[in-house]
């Protein structure tokens, strides 16, 4: 195992290179399946194994930026990349991002920041993973029913849909997401993830990708691949100012895109074997197990709660990329007789 | 009956406002840098050099060197590394993909 440890001279510790190229890997493939970041894997996976933390933050925010933009090609040549859009949501970002920040220095001076984030991530996450679940049960009960019936699955009018006809100019057509809507519809959705996410402290992946779907109305894949194409802008942007900060070990951020570039690969194809609502299924119980690592966090079981991510991220990738290999064998099946969809379902 | 929102003509000072995120991004993205701080404690400055006394001539060593130069140099290595590196990796891996028979077309979206 020797032969395959490095000197990082930026960090200044000894690190396995395969150990990197499994962090790498593991977040790729998530990353390009899910449309986000996978910081909440990283930084702690990297902290668990002696990198410090102002550098383990760095080196992601590095490696996030060059692993996105590999799942942004693919996504693109999906079609799953609306630029417009994501242009736009970044414009509020940006400025959710910087008033988020105000918000918690303020918090900070009167002395509330750290029980107020504290207890906002928890409730958040929670929120959101029960939200997605919510939303797949009701599809597959609605599924079943429709199938019995022998009817069409209806059209339920969705609160995206409500905020896509408010009429403040300019209406914008977004052609990859397939709506028409008001500029504003996506630069506030930007806007308040932005905030959220600089309140929380996380890149904000993982809020942007479904507030796309649920606020902004996208289809599940168009909202994994935009949000990629955010990630790979705002990760460009914090691997500039960490790195001029010092807190870049750009050896480690390398080896780390090299497993991440392979598995993000495997994660963006994955994609096109599966339906949205089991991503969104997979997306739900991620997202609860990473609220079960925050909490572990707080009631001071550090080294639980990056165990937990670590091999809770691992499990995932492997769930991932099983069902992009039944996939393929589904594809090439239907090669040889031709019937039906090739997309899988869980419901 | 009114015509569908992608059927009506545009009229020419609504084409500028388009312009207008366009322009934005780059000049709230260029100055929003203490966005990236937030979510913590600030960062409390270290001195921090890089050991290069047991680096052998090669990419480890000139990155180190940069490191203890110039961090703004370093910042923008940072970027520019990880980006091509990003973008060649992306390519090299796609063609790999196509090599492997799989179908990597435009996809349908199906929810």
């Amino acid at each position: 195992m020797d032969t395959f440890t490095i000197f990082l001279p930026v960090a200044g510790i000894h690190f396995n290179i395969l150990l990197l190229l499994l962090i790498g890997f593991t977040v790729g493939v998530c990353g390009g399946f899910f449309g986000i970041g996978g910081a909440w894997i990283v930084t702690p996976a990297l902290n668990i194994f002696g990198f410090p933390m102002p550098y383990a933050i760095g080196t992601d925010l590095a490696h996030m930026g060059g692993k996105s933009i590999v799942s942004t090609i693919r996504h693109g040549k999906f079609g799953n990349v609306d630029v417009k859009l994501g242009i736009s949501m970044i414009v509020g970002t940006t400025v959710g991002m910087e008033l988020g920040a105000r918000l918690v220095m303020h918090l900070e001076r009167i002395g509330l920041a750290e029980d107020y984030i504290r207890k906002m991530y928890v409730v958040f996450l929670a929120a959101i993973g029960s939200y997605v679940l919510y939303d797949y049960i009701s599809h597959v009960r609605e599924s079943r029913q429709a199938a019995r019936e022998g009817a069409a699955v209806p059209t339920r009018p969705t609160f995206a849909r409500r905020l896509q006809r408010l009429h403040l100019p300019p209406m914008i057509r977004f052609s990859a997401s397939g709506i028409t809507c008001s500029m504003w519809l996506p630069v506030g959705v930007g806007l308040v993830t932005g905030i959220v996410a600089s309140v929380l402290g996380v890149g904000g992946g993982f809020i942007r990708m479904p507030a796309l779907i649920y606020l902004v109305g996208c289809p599940t894949l168009v909202a994994v691949g935009t949000d990629l194409f955010e990630v790979m802008i705002t990760g460009a942007y914090g691997a500039f100012t960490y790195g001029v900060k010092g807190r870049v070990d750009l050896i480690a951020a390398l080896w780390m895109l090299v497993g991440a570039a392979i598995g993000a690969q495997l994660g963006t194809v994955a994609v096109k074997y599966v339906r949205g609502y089991s991503i969104r299924l997979l997306f739900a119980v991620t997202i609860f197990i990473a609220c079960a690592s925050v909490l572990t966090k707080q009631l001071q079981l550090q080294l639980a709660s990056s165990i937990l991510i670590l091999t809770a991220g691992v499990a995932i990738s492997g769930v991932i990329l099983g069902l992009l290999v039944a996939g393929i064998q589904r594809e090439r099946r239907e090669r040889e007789n031709p019937t039906g969809t090739n997309q899988g379902d869980w419901s | 009956m009114r015509r569908p929102i992608q059927n009506q003509p545009i009229v020419g000072w609504w084409r500028l406002i388009r312009v207008v995120p366009f322009v934005v991004t780059a000049v709230v993205s260029a100055s929003a840098s203490l966005a990236w701080a937030a979510g913590g404690k600030p960062a409390t400055k270290l001195v921090n050099v890089a050991d290069t006394r047991s680096l052998p001539p090669g990419f480890p060593r000139f990155v180190a060197d940069v490191y203890n130069d110039n961090l703004l140099l370093y910042g923008l290595l940072v970027v520019v590394v990880m980006a091509l590196t990003g973008f060649i990796l992306g390519i090299v891996l796609d063609r790999v993909l196509m090599l492997l028979g799989l179908n990597l077309g435009k996809l349908q979206h199906h929810e």
